[in-house]
């Protein structure tokens, strides 16, 4: 029997050239695989903002403005190393305020707060006033923790904490607590 | 003309089927299991046991942070730090002992609530990484001076660590419970580091008239937000012509974790 072969038109899909630009294609996709995952696991990380957390953010926010009217009342009839202490304290709160609004974006509330309290009278008085109203602040920020569901959300919330709670004791040594009662211990 | 080709291989087929046998090749290799081939050779190196599976989650937070609460209990309590603090110290670290201890009770009870280990041990890595070395310089100096410079590093390690395993706590009511405990800590430290540098000059960093910060000063806030990175401090004796030993503390990291170990 004699067997002629002709070349046909080459149709299948196993042809050299489709074979090739196969090989080609997958080895692209195995090459770009990690560098996808690595893309969808920053994604995750710089997840967007949650919008459940806009309302307990804004909260976040009218407290620090008011402790920064508060500050700035005290600072406004303060002088000397009071002056310049409680400007530092001031300058936090503007900061808490900054980044909490940095946060937010265009969906941070726009309002002008009152001071929480005059600032008037001897520095122990004020430093009494002001770590009541620190040891607040904590009180408010801790628990919104446990109701936020952005991670760099609560991050930032711990972040702002962690100081404030050393304002409240430093504070309420200064107005002539115990340091065991100062420490909360 | 026409071509007679008794052949039955083409190019084409052979192509295919030899790539079809090196693929089929590389699968089978890989899942085929490795054998020792029994060769006698210099070096050959015993198996190597492969390391258990641990999981970073809530119970493994939780029980780290049991046990830097008991390695600060540990360092507080040790007899190069308690035994040479100035009454007013001791007093001071004899409450801030008992705040910890609250917190572990309270601890255990959270790590049981959600089935997990409670573990009393102090953090060995970190005992290891800087806790012999500051109660060694403290043995060596045997400064009273530098007892609350001590006890506001450890404690301002604390509420950084607490902080920081907000950003790693899957469960959010936990993460204020943890910066409940970071609070404590913080308000520790502040109070320590007044006890160092008081009043409210100390609030921020001291300079002389030279604008060098003052040595041994403690600002109470050093700064606006938490921050993350090590915290250090200076112990043990003096040297003449150089600077005292300075002993870093880190927050715990992946590796000083206290993960369940298969027996418990």
């Amino acid at each position: 029997m004699v067997n002629h072969q002709v070349d046909l038109p080459e149709v299948t899909a196993t042809s050299r050239r489709h074979l090739l630009a196969s090989l080609i294609a997958g080895t692209a996709a195995v090459a770009a695989a990690p560098m996808l995952a690595g893309r969808a696991s920053a994604a995750e990380v710089n997840a967007p903002r949650d919008p459940r957390d806009f309302a307990s953010l804004n909260e976040a926010l009218k407290r620090e403005r008011q402790m920064a009217a508060t500050y700035a009342a005290s600072v406004a009839k303060a002088s000397g190393d009071e002056k310049i202490a409680l400007t530092l304290l001031h300058d936090h709160h503007n900061a808490y305020v900054d980044a909490i609004k940095g946060y937010l974006g265009s969906d941070a509330s726009k309002s002008n707060e009152a001071a929480l309290a005059s600032g008037s009278g001897s520095l122990v008085q004020i430093a009494t006033q002001l770590a009541s109203l620190e040891e607040q602040t904590v009180t408010l920020h801790t628990a919104s923790l446990g109701t936020l569901v952005g991670l760099n959300a609560a991050t930032l919330i711990a972040s702002i904490i962690t100081v404030e709670a050393r304002h409240a004791a430093a504070l309420a040594l200064i107005g002539n607590a115990t340091p065991l009662a100062a420490a909360g211990a | 003309m026409t071509n007679l080709n008794n052949s039955r291989i083409s190019r084409r087929s052979m192509l295919r089927t030899s790539g079809a046998l090196v693929a089929g090749s590389a699968v089978i290799a890989a899942c085929g299991g490795s054998t020792e081939t029994g060769i006698a050779r210099i070096g050959k190196t015993p198996t190597i046991a492969t390391l258990p599976e641990v999981k970073l989650d809530d119970v493994v937070l939780l029980r780290t942070a049991m046990s830097v609460e008991q390695l600060i209990i540990d360092m507080l309590n040790d007899k190069n730090v308690k035994g040479i603090a100035t009454n007013k110290d001791q007093a001071l670290i004899a409450g801030y002992v008992e705040a910890h201890t609250s917190n572990l009770s309270a601890l255990a009870a959270s790590i049981q609530k959600k089935n997990g280990k409670a573990s009393n041990e102090p953090n060995d890595k970190l005992k290891r990484a800087f806790g012999d070395t500051a109660l060694e310089l403290m043995g060596e100096g045997k400064k009273s001076t530098d007892v609350m410079p001590l006890t506001h590093a450890l404690e301002s390690l604390l509420a950084a660590t607490y902080q920081y395993f907000v950003s790693l706590t899957a469960d959010s009511a936990l993460r204020a419970e943890m910066m409940s405990y970071g609070t404590q800590a913080s308000r520790r430290a502040a109070v320590a580091a007044q006890q160092v540098s008081n009043g409210i000059k100390a609030f921020d960093f001291q300079y002389d008239k030279n604008g060098v910060q003052v040595v041994g000063s403690i600002p109470t806030f050093p700064s606006a937000f938490g921050a993350l990175n090590a915290v250090q401090v200076a112990l043990g004796p003096d040297v003449e012509g150089a600077p005292r030993a300075i002993v870093v503390m880190d927050t715990p990291s992946l590796n000083s974790m206290s993960y369940p170990s298969t027996q418990e």
